[in-house]
């Protein structure tokens, strides 16, 4: 099925998935999302204030998105700092936080499943490995 | 010689530890790869695109780096592996 875009009509938010939530995550409003078109979504997602998300913000915020799962941000510095210089020189340049150790095809759709956090779970080099991580080695299984 | 490319990115850390073998397989058995960046090179981008039929399958259904192929025989090998597994793949006829 195809994804679209709804908004809560009492504060806003936007989603974009097959249907809307039934409650509003942001005002815990219940049926309170209508679908309106790409364009509608782009202008409502565009005209908020501008956030600066620096590397170290998005590090903070794979950090939380690690926490309370089976796997972590890969212990080694080194490597996290490296990946995530060029996950934002992907986003500069390409217009998405893509891998950086993968390459895009040009199909939009597709190469969704490269922007970081990708779903590495169901990758061979993540699902059922006690030392399983994703192709990148930004997130690994806790141990 | 066999015509033999490293697809690599310059921010992926496998690549750079391949990187190393890689030289120094070099130094060893005598060869070269051609070593072609595709995350700031669209030429190298597309040529790595281009081979998709004969990568993918073997790098799980796409294009990942670091990433070997002998162009001669269509023969891949992908990801950070251990050099002698790089070696024993580049011995092959």
């Amino acid at each position: 099925m195809k994804k679209r875009y709804w908004r809560c009509n009492i504060c806003n938010d936007v989603h974009y998935g097959i249907a809307p939530p039934e409650l509003c995550p942001t005002c815990q409003a219940l049926n309170a999302y209508a679908e309106i078109t790409a364009d509608e979504a782009r202008k409502f997602l565009g005209g908020g204030p501008d956030v600066t998300f620096t590397p170290a913000d998005f590090r903070q915020a794979i950090e939380r998105f690690t926490s309370g799962n089976e796997f972590m941000v890969n212990p080694d510095p080194g490597k996290v700092e490296t990946l995530v210089e060029g996950i934002f020189e992907n986003e500069k340049n390409h217009g998405f936080k893509y891998c950086p150790c993968r390459l895009r095809t040009k199909d939009w759709e597709e190469d969704l499943k490269l922007v970081c956090p990708c779903n590495f779970k169901i990758h061979e080099t993540y699902r059922g490995l006690p030392n399983g991580e994703c192709w990148c080695g930004l997130f690994v299984r806790r141990t | 010689m066999a015509r033999l490319l490293m697809f690599h990115g310059r921010e992926c850390p496998h690549c750079k530890k391949m990187m190393a073998v890689v030289e120094q397989l070099e130094k060893e058995m005598g060869i070269v790869f051609e070593k072609l960046e595709i995350w700031h090179d669209e030429k190298n981008a597309d040529l790595m695109r281009s081979y998709k039929p004969v990568i993918a399958p073997k790098c799980g259904g796409q294009l990942r780096v670091p990433t070997f192929l002998n162009v001669d025989t269509s023969d891949v090998i992908c990801g950070e592996v251990e050099p002698d597994k790089l070696k024993a793949w580049l011995e092959k006829k």
